[in-house]
């Protein structure tokens, strides 16, 4: 109870400082417009294409978001020894890295479901069909996204060139949870229901994110103290 | 003493593949429908082995420092790792080879080849963070959570992307006919001998490691007087 | 001439898998230079330094 309540803090506190300064979700939600924009020259994609695509170019979006916003999860707390001090506070590691984590998750997908629908504009895509499901993909998605991006943010955050690391170390490890939840929008976005193929997908995403949400539970006091 | 035992087991390796070229080369026949190509199999298979016996050494290395705290299981799991790649990199460049011989292209996103690819990545990340941290724990540390997570992916990343590839039809068809009983000597002792490359270029890896902290101390101490 | 490709490939393969090796090896060689350098010049200079305490 005492650490549900320590996470919600930290979630707390981290989503306010956002709200407050919007950094990292301005710049995020920019840079997934920009990408969304380069997309329709690089492809040039005719409504038979986008159908195809649509999932990895969401996805891809989503990713490169993401990595700004995670970036930021840790590394705002380097100033003023902002960190040392939340290290030092009496809750245990894992609370302060959930707390954290559960923070960037609500502003990924916040960033998400605002793209989402623009998304739906510019390439005249139907993406609301299967939404409760979409929803679904999107949340465990991410969920695995903000698991293992916090954890790397933590890993990274006092080495030189942490903005260049984070990304080289993410994706790589990320790319089953990709796999999955590109096949799954795709498949989604194009009217298909919850089942079959997609059920085998969708639990891909759900063993890669406990495994993951274990791992990262279980080294991360290993990774801030030391 | 222990000079001597290294290059001893080195030396031994390279004999042995050596002798094995002879081997492979004059007293083997071409194989039956890829001709004389498939012989790049006798170094294509062992590298990927001894590359994934050092990724798993550098995890039981990483977990060993995890729990004990000893510099002496950092130094292992990192020298280990380096050499894994190296012998990884030897895999995928041999294999792509033969690829555009038999299937006409150097590459393509078949299970196998993209889980390899994401295998050798992730290692690269290792590589490429590792003297990004000064700190000599701190470095230990990170280095060996990374290495775990990276680890744990390896079988998650190739279920996945055999799952992801039956939705697709392959593009090329990989063709493993049952293998011709004379070939298997060559192969095994292939494999030894490569291992033992690999082990003999982790342990030259260690001694610079070892020599590297060594380093370390003696300039904090020449900064602490 | 399948043959002929067949022969090429393979050296090419055999070569690929060999010049990694040693490139690996000059790599660690010109490593351990480097080291060894190192380690050298710190020791002279914590002689020097010892030798002025005096």
């Amino acid at each position: 109870m005492q650490t549900l309540r320590s996470v919600f803090t930290v979630a707390h506190k981290d989503l306010r400082s956002e709200l407050r300064s919007k950094e990292a979700i301005n710049a995020s939600f920019s840079f997934a417009l920009v990408i969304l924009l380069i997309f329709s020259f690089a492809f040039d994609p005719t409504a038979e294409d986008t159908r195809r695509i649509a999932g990895g170019l969401l996805w891809v979006v989503f990713a490169f978001a993401g990595a700004l916003i995670l970036n930021r999860s840790f590394a705002r707390e380097v100033p003023n020894d902002c960190l040392d001090a939340l290290i030092a506070t009496p809750i245990p590691a894992y609370a302060l890295f959930l707390g954290k984590a559960i923070a960037s998750f609500l502003l990924l997908l916040a960033v998400e479901l605002v793209c989402l629908p623009i998304f739906g504009i510019f390439y005249n895509v139907r993406w609301a069909v299967q939404f409760l499901p979409l929803l679904l993909t999107l949340a465990l998605g991410t969920w695995a996204m903000t698991m293992i991006g916090t954890a790397f943010s933590a890993l990274t955050v006092n080495i030189r060139l942490r903005e260049l690391m984070l990304p080289v170390l993410l994706y790589p490890v990320l790319m089953p949870a990709l796999i999955g939840a590109i096949e799954l929008t795709t498949n989604l976005l194009n009217g298909e229901m919850l089942s079959g193929n997609n059920i085998t997908f969708l639990k891909l995403l759900i063993g890669f994110d406990i495994i993951y949400t274990a791992l990262s539970v279980a080294l991360i006091e290993t990774v801030l103290v030391g | 003493m222990r000079e001597k035992a290294i290059y001893f087991m080195g030396t031994l390796g390279v004999l042995i593949l050596m002798r094995n070229l002879y081997v492979i080369l004059l007293q083997l026949g071409d194989e039956m429908q890829q001709g004389a190509i498939y012989r790049i199999f006798f170094f294509h298979l062992p590298a990927a082995t001894t590359a994934c016996i050092m990724f798993a050494i550098a995890l039981v290395a990483s977990a060993g420092f995890l729990i004990t705290r000893k510099f002496a299981f950092d130094t292992a799991a990192a020298a280990a790792t380096e050499v894994g790649f190296v012998f990884a990199t030897m895999n995928m460049v041999t294999g792509s080879i033969w690829a555009r011989n038999i299937w006409g292209i150097w590459w393509t996103w078949d299970a196998r080849l993209t889980s390899m690819f994401i295998l050798w990545l992730l290692y690269l990340g290792y590589l490429i963070m590792r003297p990004a941290i000064e700190e000599p724990t701190q470095r230990a540390t990170l280095s060996a959570v990374l290495s775990i997570f990276a680890f744990c992916d390896v079988p998650i990343v190739y279920y996945s992307i055999q799952w992801w590839r039956t939705q697709h039809p392959a593009p090329v068809l990989t063709t493993p006919g049952a293998m011709d009983p004379a070939l298997w000597p060559p192969l095994l002792l292939n494999m030894l001998a490569m291992l033992l490359i690999g082990l003999t270029l982790m342990m030259v890896r260690l001694r610079q490691e070892r020599v590297l902290r060594e380093i370390d101390s003696l300039r904090r101490y020449a900064h602490a007087i | 001439m399948i043959e002929l490709r067949n022969f090429q490939y393979m050296f090419y393969g055999f070569s690929a898998a060999w010049l990694i090796i040693v490139l690996y090896v000059f790599y660690l060689v010109r490593r351990e230079r480097r080291i060894q350098s190192e380690l050298s010049r710190l020791k002279s200079m914590m002689e020097d330094r010892d030798k002025k305490a005096i």
